[in-house]
Protein backbone atom coordinates (compact mmCIF):
# COMPACT_ATOMS: atom_id res chain seq x y z
CA UNK A 1 0.00 0.00 0.00
CA UNK A 2 3.01 2.27 0.42
CA UNK A 3 2.96 4.44 -2.68
CA UNK A 4 -0.63 3.87 -3.61
CA UNK A 5 -3.25 6.54 -3.17
CA UNK A 6 -6.03 5.58 -0.83
CA UNK A 7 -9.45 6.29 -2.26
CA UNK A 8 -12.04 6.96 0.38
CA UNK A 9 -15.65 6.27 -0.35
CA UNK A 10 -18.59 4.41 1.14
CA UNK A 11 -17.35 1.29 -0.62
CA UNK A 12 -13.76 1.44 0.67
CA UNK A 13 -14.54 2.56 4.22
CA UNK A 14 -15.89 0.20 6.83
CA UNK A 15 -17.26 2.45 9.55
CA UNK A 16 -19.20 -0.34 11.24
CA UNK A 17 -15.94 -2.12 12.03
CA UNK A 18 -14.49 1.00 13.64
CA UNK A 19 -17.61 1.38 15.77
CA UNK A 20 -17.18 -2.20 16.95
CA UNK A 21 -13.56 -1.48 17.89
CA UNK A 22 -14.65 1.60 19.79
CA UNK A 23 -17.37 -0.30 21.65
CA UNK A 24 -15.03 -3.14 22.60
CA UNK A 25 -12.17 -0.91 23.70
CA UNK A 26 -14.27 1.80 25.34
CA UNK A 27 -12.16 4.48 23.68
CA UNK A 28 -12.62 6.77 20.70
CA UNK A 29 -10.21 6.75 17.75
CA UNK A 30 -11.46 10.19 16.76
CA UNK A 31 -9.66 11.75 19.71
CA UNK A 32 -6.27 11.03 18.10
CA UNK A 33 -4.56 14.00 16.44
CA UNK A 34 -1.54 12.00 15.22
CA UNK A 35 1.17 13.40 17.48
CA UNK A 36 2.97 10.08 17.23
CA UNK A 37 3.97 9.78 20.90
CA UNK A 38 2.63 6.21 20.98
CA UNK A 39 4.89 5.11 18.14
CA UNK A 40 7.86 7.00 19.59
CA UNK A 41 7.62 5.07 22.85
CA UNK A 42 6.58 1.71 21.42
CA UNK A 43 9.27 -0.97 21.89
CA UNK A 44 7.81 -3.06 19.08
CA UNK A 45 7.54 -0.58 16.15
CA UNK A 46 10.58 -2.21 14.56
CA UNK A 47 8.53 -5.36 14.07
CA UNK A 48 5.36 -3.70 12.81
CA UNK A 49 4.44 -2.62 9.30
CA UNK A 50 1.93 -0.13 10.71
CA UNK A 51 3.26 1.68 13.80
CA UNK A 52 0.61 2.37 16.48
CA UNK A 53 -0.26 5.91 15.38
CA UNK A 54 -0.84 4.67 11.83
CA UNK A 55 -3.09 1.90 13.13
CA UNK A 56 -5.29 4.59 14.67
CA UNK A 57 -5.12 6.71 11.51
CA UNK A 58 -6.19 3.75 9.39
CA UNK A 59 -9.11 3.18 11.75
CA UNK A 60 -10.08 6.85 11.48
CA UNK A 61 -10.21 6.33 7.73
CA UNK A 62 -12.30 3.18 8.06
CA UNK A 63 -9.48 0.88 6.88
CA UNK A 64 -9.84 -1.84 9.50
CA UNK A 65 -9.19 -4.60 6.97
CA UNK A 66 -5.73 -3.23 6.19
CA UNK A 67 -4.85 -3.29 9.89
CA UNK A 68 -6.08 -6.85 10.39
CA UNK A 69 -4.25 -8.08 7.31
CA UNK A 70 -0.89 -7.05 8.78
CA UNK A 71 0.99 -8.42 11.74
CA UNK A 72 1.14 -5.19 13.76
CA UNK A 73 -1.62 -6.12 16.18
CA UNK A 74 0.04 -9.44 17.02
CA UNK A 75 3.39 -7.80 17.64
CA UNK A 76 1.99 -5.46 20.30
CA UNK A 77 3.51 -6.50 23.63
CA UNK A 78 0.72 -4.92 25.74
CA UNK A 79 3.33 -2.88 27.61
CA UNK A 80 0.82 0.00 27.92
CA UNK A 81 3.41 2.69 27.11
CA UNK A 82 1.17 4.18 24.39
CA UNK A 83 -1.87 4.38 26.67
CA UNK A 84 0.24 5.91 29.43
CA UNK A 85 1.68 8.65 27.24
CA UNK A 86 -1.26 9.57 24.99
CA UNK A 87 -2.09 13.26 25.51
CA UNK A 88 -5.65 12.69 24.32
CA UNK A 89 -6.38 9.63 26.45
CA UNK A 90 -6.77 7.26 23.54
CA UNK A 91 -6.45 3.84 25.13
CA UNK A 92 -4.37 2.33 22.36
CA UNK A 93 -3.57 -0.86 24.26
CA UNK A 94 -7.33 -1.50 24.55
CA UNK A 95 -7.76 -0.76 20.83
CA UNK A 96 -5.11 -3.39 20.11
CA UNK A 97 -6.96 -5.87 22.36
CA UNK A 98 -10.20 -5.13 20.50
CA UNK A 99 -8.56 -5.54 17.08
CA UNK A 100 -7.02 -8.85 18.13
CA UNK A 101 -10.36 -10.07 19.39
CA UNK A 102 -12.10 -9.16 16.13
CA UNK A 103 -9.33 -10.78 14.11
CA UNK A 104 -9.45 -13.84 16.39
CA UNK A 105 -13.23 -14.18 16.03
CA UNK A 106 -12.94 -13.93 12.26
CA UNK A 107 -10.38 -16.73 12.61
CA UNK A 108 -7.46 -14.49 11.88
CA UNK A 109 -6.92 -13.16 8.38
CA UNK A 110 -3.54 -11.99 9.76
CA UNK A 111 -0.11 -13.06 8.55
CA UNK A 112 1.13 -13.66 12.07
CA UNK A 113 0.29 -17.18 13.14
CA UNK A 114 2.88 -18.00 15.84
CA UNK A 115 1.59 -15.44 18.32
CA UNK A 116 -1.97 -16.57 17.72
CA UNK A 117 -0.96 -20.19 18.20
CA UNK A 118 0.79 -19.35 21.48
CA UNK A 119 -2.28 -17.47 22.71
CA UNK A 120 -4.57 -20.33 21.74
CA UNK A 121 -2.43 -22.90 23.58
CA UNK A 122 -2.15 -20.66 26.64
CA UNK A 123 -5.93 -20.30 26.91
CA UNK A 124 -6.44 -24.02 26.22
CA UNK A 125 -4.07 -24.72 29.12
CA UNK A 126 -6.25 -22.67 31.48
CA UNK A 127 -9.34 -24.58 30.43
CA UNK A 128 -7.70 -28.00 30.71
CA UNK A 129 -5.44 -27.63 33.73
CA UNK A 130 -6.51 -24.46 35.57
CA UNK A 131 -2.95 -23.31 35.92
CA UNK A 132 -0.28 -22.99 33.26
CA UNK A 133 1.53 -26.22 32.48
CA UNK A 134 4.67 -24.89 30.89
CA UNK A 135 6.06 -28.17 29.59
CA UNK A 136 2.90 -28.81 27.61
CA UNK A 137 2.81 -25.21 26.42
CA UNK A 138 6.34 -25.45 25.00
CA UNK A 139 5.96 -28.95 23.59
CA UNK A 140 2.60 -28.27 21.94
CA UNK A 141 3.90 -25.02 20.47
CA UNK A 142 6.89 -26.76 18.92
CA UNK A 143 4.78 -29.58 17.51
CA UNK A 144 2.08 -27.34 16.06
CA UNK A 145 4.40 -24.66 14.71
CA UNK A 146 6.71 -27.25 13.14
CA UNK A 147 9.75 -25.81 14.97
CA UNK A 148 10.55 -29.13 16.58
CA UNK A 149 13.99 -28.13 17.86
CA UNK A 150 13.10 -24.69 19.20
CA UNK A 151 14.60 -24.12 22.67
CA UNK A 152 15.21 -27.84 23.01
CA UNK A 153 18.45 -27.24 24.89
CA UNK A 154 16.61 -25.14 27.47
CA UNK A 155 14.36 -28.04 28.48
CA UNK A 156 16.89 -30.08 30.50
CA UNK A 157 18.26 -26.91 32.12
CA UNK A 158 14.82 -25.84 33.31
CA UNK A 159 13.80 -29.35 34.37
CA UNK A 160 16.96 -29.96 36.37
CA UNK A 161 16.52 -26.67 38.24
CA UNK A 162 12.89 -27.37 39.04
CA UNK A 163 11.84 -24.46 36.82
CA UNK A 164 9.69 -26.72 34.69
CA UNK A 165 7.51 -29.42 36.16
CA UNK A 166 6.99 -32.77 34.46
CA UNK A 167 3.39 -33.01 35.60
CA UNK A 168 0.66 -30.43 35.84
CA UNK A 169 -0.73 -29.16 39.12
CA UNK A 170 -4.14 -30.37 40.26
CA UNK A 171 -6.90 -27.83 40.75
CA UNK A 172 -10.28 -28.30 42.42
CA UNK A 173 -11.84 -25.42 40.53
CA UNK A 174 -11.60 -27.03 37.09
CA UNK A 175 -15.41 -27.53 36.74
CA UNK A 176 -15.90 -23.89 37.72
CA UNK A 177 -13.37 -22.74 35.08
CA UNK A 178 -15.11 -24.82 32.43
CA UNK A 179 -18.43 -23.26 33.49
CA UNK A 180 -17.00 -19.75 33.08
CA UNK A 181 -15.87 -20.56 29.54
CA UNK A 182 -19.28 -22.05 28.73
CA UNK A 183 -21.27 -19.18 30.22
CA UNK A 184 -19.27 -16.65 28.20
CA UNK A 185 -19.88 -18.63 25.00
CA UNK A 186 -23.58 -18.77 25.82
CA UNK A 187 -23.77 -15.02 26.47
CA UNK A 188 -22.15 -14.38 23.09
CA UNK A 189 -24.56 -16.73 21.36
CA UNK A 190 -27.50 -14.87 22.86
CA UNK A 191 -25.92 -11.55 21.89
CA UNK A 192 -25.63 -10.39 25.50
CA UNK A 193 -21.93 -9.74 25.20
CA UNK A 194 -19.50 -8.80 22.45
CA UNK B 1 2.00 -19.01 61.84
CA UNK B 2 3.59 -20.33 64.98
CA UNK B 3 1.16 -20.39 67.89
CA UNK B 4 1.81 -17.82 70.59
CA UNK B 5 3.71 -15.56 68.23
CA UNK B 6 1.47 -13.05 66.54
CA UNK B 7 2.30 -11.84 63.05
CA UNK B 8 2.78 -8.14 62.48
CA UNK B 9 0.48 -8.19 59.47
CA UNK B 10 -1.21 -11.06 57.65
CA UNK B 11 -1.80 -11.39 53.97
CA UNK B 12 -3.62 -13.73 51.66
CA UNK B 13 -1.32 -14.78 48.84
CA UNK B 14 -1.86 -15.23 45.10
CA UNK B 15 1.44 -16.58 43.75
CA UNK B 16 0.42 -17.12 40.13
CA UNK B 17 1.42 -19.94 37.77
CA UNK B 18 5.02 -18.86 37.18
CA UNK B 19 5.87 -18.90 40.87
CA UNK B 20 5.08 -22.60 41.00
CA UNK B 21 7.29 -23.33 37.99
CA UNK B 22 9.77 -21.13 36.12
CA UNK B 23 9.80 -18.53 38.88
CA UNK B 24 9.96 -20.91 41.82
CA UNK B 25 12.82 -19.02 43.50
CA UNK B 26 10.54 -15.96 43.69
CA UNK B 27 8.01 -18.03 45.66
CA UNK B 28 10.69 -19.60 47.89
CA UNK B 29 12.32 -16.25 48.68
CA UNK B 30 8.98 -14.48 49.22
CA UNK B 31 7.96 -17.07 51.81
CA UNK B 32 11.38 -16.87 53.49
CA UNK B 33 11.34 -13.07 53.54
CA UNK B 34 7.83 -12.82 54.99
CA UNK B 35 8.80 -15.28 57.71
CA UNK B 36 11.93 -13.29 58.52
CA UNK B 37 9.93 -10.05 58.72
CA UNK B 38 7.26 -11.72 60.85
CA UNK B 39 4.55 -11.20 58.25
CA UNK B 40 1.86 -13.85 57.76
CA UNK B 41 1.28 -15.25 54.28
CA UNK B 42 -1.48 -17.72 53.47
CA UNK B 43 -2.02 -19.01 49.96
CA UNK B 44 -5.50 -18.71 48.44
CA UNK B 45 -6.78 -22.31 48.12
CA UNK B 46 -7.09 -23.59 44.54
CA UNK B 47 -6.45 -20.29 42.82
CA UNK B 48 -6.12 -20.60 39.06
CA UNK B 49 -4.49 -18.75 36.18
CA UNK B 50 -5.39 -15.05 35.86
CA UNK B 51 -5.24 -15.34 32.07
CA UNK B 52 -2.19 -13.07 31.91
CA UNK B 53 -1.54 -11.30 28.61
CA UNK B 54 -2.84 -13.96 26.16
CA UNK B 55 -6.37 -13.91 27.62
CA UNK B 56 -6.91 -10.15 27.55
CA UNK B 57 -5.21 -9.97 24.16
CA UNK B 58 -7.99 -11.85 22.47
CA UNK B 59 -10.85 -11.99 24.97
CA UNK B 60 -11.16 -9.27 27.57
CA UNK B 61 -14.36 -10.66 29.07
CA UNK B 62 -12.67 -14.01 29.71
CA UNK B 63 -9.72 -12.28 31.33
CA UNK B 64 -11.94 -10.18 33.60
CA UNK B 65 -14.04 -13.21 34.55
CA UNK B 66 -11.05 -15.38 35.45
CA UNK B 67 -9.65 -12.60 37.63
CA UNK B 68 -13.01 -11.84 39.24
CA UNK B 69 -13.41 -15.49 40.21
CA UNK B 70 -9.90 -15.53 41.68
CA UNK B 71 -10.67 -12.37 43.64
CA UNK B 72 -13.74 -14.03 45.13
CA UNK B 73 -11.66 -17.12 46.01
CA UNK B 74 -9.25 -14.77 47.78
CA UNK B 75 -12.07 -13.63 50.06
CA UNK B 76 -11.86 -16.99 51.85
CA UNK B 77 -8.51 -16.00 53.30
CA UNK B 78 -8.06 -13.12 55.69
CA UNK B 79 -5.81 -10.15 54.93
CA UNK B 80 -5.04 -7.97 51.92
CA UNK B 81 -4.11 -9.92 48.80
CA UNK B 82 -0.34 -10.10 48.31
CA UNK B 83 0.69 -10.68 44.69
CA UNK B 84 4.27 -11.26 43.61
CA UNK B 85 3.95 -11.52 39.82
CA UNK B 86 3.69 -8.17 38.05
CA UNK B 87 1.38 -9.60 35.38
CA UNK B 88 -1.06 -11.17 37.87
CA UNK B 89 -0.93 -7.97 39.91
CA UNK B 90 -1.75 -5.90 36.84
CA UNK B 91 -4.59 -8.17 35.73
CA UNK B 92 -6.23 -8.35 39.17
CA UNK B 93 -5.97 -4.58 39.66
CA UNK B 94 -7.27 -3.95 36.13
CA UNK B 95 -10.27 -6.15 36.85
CA UNK B 96 -11.09 -4.27 40.04
CA UNK B 97 -10.66 -0.95 38.25
CA UNK B 98 -12.76 -1.84 35.17
CA UNK B 99 -15.59 -3.51 37.08
CA UNK B 100 -15.89 -0.62 39.51
CA UNK B 101 -16.16 1.86 36.63
CA UNK B 102 -18.22 -0.06 34.10
CA UNK B 103 -21.60 -1.48 35.16
CA UNK B 104 -22.22 -3.30 31.86
CA UNK B 105 -18.93 -5.17 32.13
CA UNK B 106 -19.58 -5.97 35.78
CA UNK B 107 -22.96 -7.38 34.91
CA UNK B 108 -21.46 -9.56 32.16
CA UNK B 109 -18.70 -10.80 34.44
CA UNK B 110 -21.16 -11.56 37.22
CA UNK B 111 -23.18 -13.63 34.77
CA UNK B 112 -20.01 -15.45 33.67
CA UNK B 113 -18.91 -16.33 37.21
CA UNK B 114 -22.50 -16.85 38.38
CA UNK B 115 -22.04 -14.77 41.47
CA UNK B 116 -21.31 -11.28 42.69
CA UNK B 117 -17.94 -9.75 41.77
CA UNK B 118 -16.03 -9.06 44.93
CA UNK B 119 -13.96 -5.94 44.47
CA UNK B 120 -13.32 -4.75 48.00
CA UNK B 121 -10.11 -6.55 48.93
CA UNK B 122 -6.97 -4.42 48.43
CA UNK B 123 -4.57 -6.10 45.99
CA UNK B 124 -0.97 -5.30 46.85
CA UNK B 125 2.30 -6.04 45.14
CA UNK B 126 5.19 -7.29 47.28
CA UNK B 127 7.05 -4.01 46.63
CA UNK B 128 4.13 -2.06 48.06
CA UNK B 129 3.99 -4.30 51.13
CA UNK B 130 7.71 -3.85 51.79
CA UNK B 131 7.90 -0.11 51.15
CA UNK B 132 4.53 1.06 52.50
CA UNK B 133 2.82 -1.48 54.78
CA UNK B 134 5.98 -2.69 56.48
CA UNK B 135 7.68 0.63 55.86
CA UNK B 136 11.13 1.65 54.66
CA UNK B 137 12.27 2.75 58.14
CA UNK B 138 11.31 -0.57 59.69
CA UNK B 139 12.85 -2.40 56.74
CA UNK B 140 16.13 -0.56 57.30
CA UNK B 141 16.03 -1.42 61.02
CA UNK B 142 15.47 -5.11 60.29
CA UNK B 143 18.52 -5.44 58.05
CA UNK B 144 21.06 -7.82 59.56
CA UNK B 145 23.49 -8.03 56.65
CA UNK B 146 23.50 -4.79 54.62
CA UNK B 147 24.22 -5.31 50.93
CA UNK B 148 27.18 -2.94 51.00
CA UNK B 149 28.97 -2.32 47.73
CA UNK B 150 26.38 -4.10 45.60
CA UNK B 151 25.49 -1.96 42.60
CA UNK B 152 22.00 -2.88 41.46
CA UNK B 153 20.05 -1.83 38.38
CA UNK B 154 16.39 -1.76 39.47
CA UNK B 155 14.23 -2.94 36.57
CA UNK B 156 10.50 -2.10 36.69
CA UNK B 157 9.37 -3.36 33.32
CA UNK B 158 5.90 -2.55 32.07
CA UNK B 159 3.07 -3.62 34.26
CA UNK B 160 4.16 -2.46 37.72
CA UNK B 161 3.48 1.17 36.86
CA UNK B 162 1.47 1.23 33.64
CA UNK B 163 -1.20 2.32 32.81
CA UNK B 164 -1.01 4.98 35.55
CA UNK B 165 -4.58 4.71 36.86
CA UNK B 166 -4.47 0.94 37.42
CA UNK B 167 -1.53 -0.24 39.55
CA UNK B 168 -1.36 2.85 41.80
CA UNK B 169 2.09 1.68 42.82
CA UNK B 170 4.29 4.60 41.88
CA UNK B 171 4.86 7.29 39.25
CA UNK B 172 4.35 5.86 35.75
CA UNK B 173 7.43 7.45 34.17
CA UNK B 174 9.84 8.00 37.05
CA UNK B 175 9.15 5.56 39.88
CA UNK B 176 11.47 5.17 42.85
CA UNK B 177 9.96 2.42 44.99
CA UNK B 178 12.58 -0.20 44.00
CA UNK B 179 15.48 2.21 44.50
CA UNK B 180 14.08 3.16 47.92
CA UNK B 181 13.96 -0.47 48.95
CA UNK B 182 17.50 -1.05 47.67
CA UNK B 183 18.81 1.90 49.70
CA UNK B 184 17.06 0.59 52.80
CA UNK B 185 18.83 -2.75 52.25
CA UNK B 186 22.20 -0.99 52.05
CA UNK B 187 22.70 -1.58 48.34
CA UNK B 188 23.54 1.07 45.79
CA UNK B 189 20.96 1.62 43.01
CA UNK B 190 22.54 2.78 39.74
CA UNK B 191 21.06 5.33 37.37
CA UNK B 192 20.31 3.76 34.03
CA UNK B 193 18.21 4.21 30.93
CA UNK B 194 16.21 1.03 30.42
CA UNK B 195 14.43 0.46 33.73
CA UNK B 196 10.97 1.05 32.24
CA UNK B 197 11.46 -0.61 28.84
CA UNK B 198 9.70 -3.82 27.85
CA UNK B 199 11.70 -7.08 27.98
CA UNK B 200 9.60 -8.81 25.29
CA UNK B 201 7.31 -10.47 27.82
CA UNK B 202 5.37 -13.45 26.53
CA UNK B 203 6.96 -13.38 23.07
CA UNK B 204 9.45 -15.75 24.68
CA UNK B 205 7.25 -18.62 23.49
CA UNK B 206 6.06 -17.38 20.10
CA UNK B 207 8.83 -15.09 18.85
CA UNK B 208 12.01 -15.45 20.93
CA UNK B 209 13.83 -13.12 18.52
CA UNK B 210 11.80 -10.23 19.93
CA UNK B 211 12.90 -11.10 23.46
CA UNK B 212 16.54 -11.39 22.41
CA UNK B 213 16.46 -7.93 20.90
CA UNK B 214 14.65 -6.12 23.71
CA UNK B 215 16.34 -7.95 26.58
CA UNK B 216 19.71 -7.40 24.95
CA UNK B 217 19.11 -3.64 25.12
CA UNK B 218 18.23 -3.90 28.81
CA UNK B 219 21.28 -6.01 29.71
CA UNK B 220 23.56 -3.72 27.71
CA UNK B 221 22.18 -0.62 29.36
CA UNK B 222 22.63 -2.11 32.85
CA UNK B 223 26.22 -3.03 32.06
CA UNK B 224 26.93 0.45 30.68
CA UNK B 225 25.72 1.87 33.98
CA UNK B 226 28.28 -0.40 35.70
CA UNK B 227 25.67 -2.37 37.59
CA UNK B 228 26.73 -5.69 39.17
CA UNK B 229 23.28 -7.18 38.78
CA UNK B 230 19.65 -6.42 37.93
CA UNK B 231 16.75 -6.57 40.38
CA UNK B 232 13.29 -7.49 39.08
CA UNK B 233 9.83 -8.02 40.58
CA UNK B 234 8.24 -10.07 37.79
CA UNK B 235 8.83 -13.72 36.89
CA UNK B 236 8.47 -13.03 33.16
CA UNK B 237 11.10 -10.27 33.18
CA UNK B 238 13.32 -12.62 35.16
CA UNK B 239 12.79 -15.46 32.72
CA UNK B 240 13.66 -13.29 29.73
CA UNK B 241 16.73 -11.66 31.25
CA UNK B 242 18.03 -14.80 32.99
CA UNK B 243 17.03 -17.82 30.91
CA UNK B 244 17.62 -16.07 27.56
CA UNK B 245 20.84 -14.36 28.67
CA UNK B 246 23.15 -17.11 27.52
CA UNK B 247 21.84 -17.02 23.96
CA UNK B 248 21.96 -13.21 23.94
CA UNK B 249 25.58 -13.28 25.10
CA UNK B 250 26.63 -16.04 22.74
CA UNK B 251 24.80 -15.22 19.57
CA UNK B 252 23.71 -11.60 19.99
CA UNK B 253 20.39 -10.44 18.60
CA UNK B 254 19.02 -11.67 15.29
CA UNK B 255 19.75 -8.39 13.51
CA UNK B 256 22.77 -7.32 15.53
CA UNK B 257 23.28 -3.69 16.49
CA UNK B 258 25.18 -1.09 14.48
CA UNK B 259 27.92 -0.90 17.11
CA UNK B 260 27.88 -4.68 17.28
CA UNK B 261 28.47 -4.91 13.55
CA UNK B 262 31.39 -2.51 13.68
CA UNK B 263 33.09 -3.73 16.85
CA UNK B 264 31.99 -7.35 16.86
CA UNK B 265 28.74 -8.55 18.34
CA UNK B 266 30.02 -8.54 21.92
CA UNK B 267 31.06 -4.91 22.05
CA UNK B 268 29.54 -3.07 25.02
CA UNK B 269 30.36 0.61 25.25
CA UNK B 270 31.27 1.70 28.77
CA UNK B 271 32.63 -1.63 29.95
CA UNK B 272 36.35 -1.98 30.48
CA UNK B 273 37.34 -4.20 27.59
CA UNK B 274 34.14 -3.83 25.61
CA UNK B 275 33.20 -7.40 26.45
CA UNK B 276 29.85 -8.54 27.69
CA UNK B 277 29.80 -10.20 31.08
CA UNK B 278 27.24 -12.32 32.82
CA UNK B 279 24.68 -10.27 34.68
CA UNK B 280 22.96 -12.06 37.57
CA UNK B 281 19.24 -11.29 37.87
CA UNK B 282 17.74 -11.17 41.38
CA UNK B 283 14.19 -11.00 42.57
CA UNK B 284 13.55 -8.18 45.04
CA UNK B 285 12.63 -10.79 47.64
CA UNK B 286 15.95 -12.63 47.18
CA UNK B 287 17.97 -9.48 47.87
CA UNK B 288 15.73 -8.42 50.75
CA UNK B 289 15.81 -11.87 52.36
CA UNK B 290 19.60 -11.97 51.95
CA UNK B 291 19.85 -8.65 53.77
CA UNK B 292 17.55 -9.94 56.53
CA UNK B 293 20.05 -12.70 57.22
CA UNK B 294 17.99 -15.56 55.78
CA UNK B 295 20.35 -18.52 55.15
CA UNK B 296 21.52 -18.44 51.53
CA UNK B 297 20.27 -21.95 50.82
CA UNK B 298 16.71 -20.72 51.36
CA UNK B 299 16.77 -18.09 48.62
CA UNK B 300 16.45 -20.42 45.66
CA UNK B 301 19.79 -19.18 44.29
CA UNK B 302 20.55 -22.63 42.90
CA UNK B 303 17.61 -22.60 40.47
CA UNK B 304 18.51 -19.51 38.47
CA UNK B 305 20.46 -19.99 35.24
CA UNK B 306 23.04 -17.19 35.54
CA UNK B 307 24.71 -18.21 38.82
CA UNK B 308 24.70 -15.20 41.19
CA UNK B 309 26.88 -16.87 43.81
CA UNK B 310 30.29 -15.76 42.45
CA UNK B 311 29.12 -12.14 42.61
CA UNK B 312 27.79 -12.50 46.16
CA UNK B 313 31.00 -14.25 47.19
CA UNK B 314 33.06 -11.44 45.69
CA UNK B 315 31.02 -8.86 47.66
CA UNK B 316 31.31 -10.89 50.87
CA UNK B 317 27.59 -11.49 51.05
CA UNK B 318 27.52 -15.26 50.82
Amino acid sequence: MKNKLMHLSNETMNVGFVKKVEALSGTSVRRCFQCGKCSAGCPMTGFMEHPPNRVVRLLQLGQGARVLAGRSIWYCASCETCTTRCPNKVNLAAIMDALRKLSWDADGPSKESYVQLANRLFIENIRTYGRQYELRLGAAFNMKSGQFLKDLMLGPKLLSRGKMKLFHQKNKNLPEIEAIFNRIEEMRKKGEAL
Amino acid sequence: MTPGKKNLLTYSYYPGCSLHASGREYDISTQALFKALNLGLKEVPDWFCCGATPAHNVDELLSLSLCAKNLSLADQVEGDLAVACAACFSRLKTTQHHLKEDDTKRHQVETAIAGPASLGKPVKHILEILARDFGLARLEESVKKPLLGLKVAAYYGCLLTRPPEVPELDDCEDPSIMEDILRALGAEPVKWSHRMECCGANFTLSRPGVVLKLSNAILTSAQEAKADCIMVACPLCHGNLDIRQESINKYGTPEGSLMGNIFGSDYIPGSEDGARREMPIFYVTQLAALAMGVPTDKLGLESVIVDPRPLLYEKNLL
